[in-house]
């Protein structure tokens, strides 16, 4: 993974006036909900459906140990070899040993957002292992370089045009095109001719099952199949939060999955594997590989706040109705994960201190965690990570002279709050200075502060009595006449 | 009835009307209304922006001040959150202050929930000619479950025509500091919020958050002129039939 998230404000303004990915982001956010809709419709029951799915998301997180145990168990009696991967590099070393023990020159993957977050192209290819990305999104965004845009479309913002040179360049497709047919027949054309000598696959998994010991993967294009069943050796990578308890659980993970992903009811294609090829069967792997892999997730799962995260199965439909991402887009956040799930998920991966923007970027409106389908609250993890940095700040010898001089104004802004004498005289002292920059009633600009406010907005100058000082002017009602009148306590 | 008013500091500085029209509402109803005049803000800027330990100092203040009320109102819907769902998380390890706010926090409400679901009113006998929509703010919806009770009070005036907000449960852009540090975004969701309110064909765009306010009538003002945003309780209490 790639985290330049300090870049946050910088991307973003530029993708904010990026008129294609703006137009495809006005696509996605009224889209996609109303695929969504149409989806879960299909529920008798929407918000038992979701009460379900939460609650299995819950248990496992509850019991994650016990499920990855058992699943490490039954995979290994089904044949499949498991092996932990603590973090990005021991997993990449490890799937590059496999690839040079059986000198495979490339392989090919499918759609995996955990091989883009530990960068295993890059140190395969430095490897020299070449590696093809079979999704046609992946198609697109490996060969223009481009990191996900959406973490179900990565490449839904790319136009046709672009994606025609990018693949002209490759020789993916003979003559340029902007017909989607054309540009998606050349890449399967393509990717058909190295899928028929292909040695070696590699596949994330969307559920592992710890009673059985079987992978699933849900997608809609057959890349995946086809990676699961041509080579002699497929490697699956999964993080160990991925784990289901049985088949049943999985099952019903799958039909919220779909449908808060795409808004279908089952993807074209689900493949469940239970170990490589069995004597009396005729295709599948000779050997699989299972890789669960950490990378800081045992960390995640000790704190019993940010434990929540684990629950996240990617559907992305956090993204789809996130206000913050549907006008910015997936690049700003920087990393592999964006939108809601990115700015709860990065900041404990690639740690507090560089991804503020990630946690601060937020209105706090609560869609994301309206919609989870796990049950994650991503705004009360972004308010407990705020509190972190603060804390950080704060800490004893790393103290620094801003960090000191905001603390102090908050603890004078606390201080205030805390007496109401102290708070009628702050506010006496500011209205004259605020007011003073008032044209006909309204403030157009301060010179230092808060002026982020004032670049599209005005400020009504502030009235010359509080409501505190109106009070005692107010009349009373005759039903609140009497000895205990409105006016009592004041 | 005695009702103790909860008017945050939004309302208190920037838009003190929304307070006096609050307690017309609630006087007009019949109830008595009481103000200390100790109370300060809830607090939720300094929780927001991760200060914590500030804002429990402010937090046991309010408690202070609002612990022993049968009742409290405010038209302001996100500090109504701070107060019945994050003090007492804010006050985890404090169980004596902790079992003071979850006490509290079931006596706070939002002044068109008092109205509706306590008060049993929903005709406050205003009258208005013309087309209104509704905001629905995130911490009303979402963080309150409040949505059917403005809209119930808004049915009960008297020549109102409601027309339909699109997007009418999208965020606003405001967000407290995050309209001031992350205002090209923030702008972004208002010119929206601004867009969908003048093709509604709505006279006047009512919301029941004092922040939202702010924002929303701040853009307008700048960049919509004519264009109007009304805190719910004004819009009533303007349009009260003089009798």
């Amino acid at each position: 993974m790639h985290p330049h998230a300090n870049k946050f404000m910088e991307t973003a303004r530029k993708e904010l006036k990026n008129e294609q990915s703006q137009m495809f982001l006005l696509m996605v956010s009224l889209g996609a909900p109303i695929l969504r809709q149409i989806g879960m419709s299909t529920f008798a029951d929407i918000a038992a459906a979701e009460a379900y799915s939460r609650a299995i998301r819950a248990d496992v997180i509850t019991r994650l140990p016990e499920l990855l145990e058992a699943f490490e168990k039954n995979a290994v009696s089904n044949g499949a070899k498991v092996l932990w991967a603590k973090d990005a590099a021991e997993a990449n070393h490890i799937i590059l040993d496999i690839a040079n023990q059986r000198g495979v020159s490339y392989v090919m993957k499918g759609k995996s957002m955990i091989t883009e977050e530990i960068g295993l192209n890059d140190h395969l290819i430095k490897n020299g292992v070449d590696v093809f990305e079979t999704d046609l999104g992946e198609v697109i965004t490996q060969n223009l370089k481009l990191h996900p845009f959406h973490l179900v479309g990565p490449a839904i913002n790319v136009p046709p045009s672009e994606i025609s040179e990018a693949f002209l360049k490759k020789g993916i497709i003979d003559e340029a095109s902007t017909d989607p047919v054309k540009l998606g027949g050349g890449a399967r054309k393509y990717l058909r001719d190295k899928f028929r000598n292909l040695q070696m696959g590699i596949v994330g998994v969307n559920m592992g099952v710890a009673e059985t010991g079987t992978i699933i993967n849900v997608e809609n294009e057959g890349n995946i199949r086809l990676i699961k069943s041509s080579p002699k050796t497929l490697v699956a990578i999964m993080s160990l939060e991925k784990v289901v308890p049985n088949m049943a659980d999985a099952v019903s993970m799958i039909r919220m999955l779909t449908r808060n992903c795409t808004g279908q009811k089952i993807t074209s294609y689900v493949s469940m594997d239970s170990g490589p090829q069995k004597c009396d069967e005729q295709d599948g792997p000779e050997e699989l590989f299972i890789i669960i892999l950490d990378n800081g997730r045992s960390e995640i799962y000790s704190d019993l706040k940010t434990r929540e995260i684990l629950k996240c199965i990617r559907c992305g439909a956090c993204l789809n109705t996130c206000p913050v991402y549907t006008k910015i887009g997936g690049y700003p956040y920087g990393a592999t994960y964006c939108g809601p799930i990115g700015q709860t998920l990065t900041p404990m991966l690639a740690g507090m201190e560089n991804t503020s923007d990630l946690y601060r970027a937020c209105t706090l409106c609560g869609m994301c965690k309206q919609i989870c389908p796990a049950g994650i609250d991503h705004p009360s993890l972004l308010l407990s990570y705020r509190a972190r940095q603060i804390e950080l700040k704060n800490q004893k010898g790393k103290k620094t002279m801003q960090s000191r001089g905001e603390n102090a104004i908050a603890g004078l802004i606390a201080l205030g709050m805390s007496h109401g004498w102290l708070w009628s005289l702050g506010i006496n002292l500011t209205r004259p200075l605020m007011n003073s920059m008032a044209k006909d009633g309204y403030i157009g600009n301060i010179p230092m502060g808060a002026q982020g406010w004032f670049v599209c907005r005005d400020l009504r100058a502030i009235p010359k009595k509080t409501f505190h000082e109106t009070w005692d002017d107010l009349p009373s009602r005759p039903e609140s006449s009497g000895n205990t009148s409105k006016k009592e306590d004041s | 009835m005695k009702v103790s008013l909860f008017i945050p500091c939004t309302v208190d500085i920037m838009m003190p009307e929304i307070g006096v029209d609050t307690n017309t509402l609630l006087s007009n109803l019949g109830v008595q209304t009481l103000y200390h005049k100790e109370q300060t803000c809830c607090g939720q800027p300094l929780f927001n922006a991760g200060y914590r330990d500030h804002a429990k100092r402010v937090a046991k203040h309010f408690i202070e001040v609002f612990g022993e009320d049968d009742c409290v109102v405010s038209p302001a819907g996100s500090c109504v959150c701070m107060v019945k769902y994050h003090y007492p998380e804010l006050l985890e390890n404090e169980p004596i202050w902790q079992k003071r706010a979850l006490d509290l926090a079931g006596r706070i409400y939002e002044l068109s929930q008092y109205i509706v679901d306590v008060l049993k009113v929903t005709n406050l006998g205003a009258t208005f000619a013309g087309k209104v929509t509704y905001h629905e703010s995130c911490h009303i919806l979402r963080g309150l479950n409040i949505s059917a009770q403005p809209k119930k009070l808004i049915a009960g005036v008297e020549g109102t025509q409601f027309v339909e907000l699109e997007s009418s449960t999208a965020c606003c852009g405001f967000g407290g500091e995050f309209a001031v540090a992350y205002p090209e975004i923030s702008e972004a969701m208002v010119r929206e919020k601004a867009a969908n309110f003048v093709k509604s064909g709505a006279d006047v765009l009512l919301l029941c958050e004092p922040g939202c306010l702010l924002n929303i009538s701040g853009y307008l003002h700048r960049n919509h002129t004519g264009k109007t945003a009304l805190h719910l309780a004004s819009f009533l209490a303007q349009n009260i039939k003089k009798v």
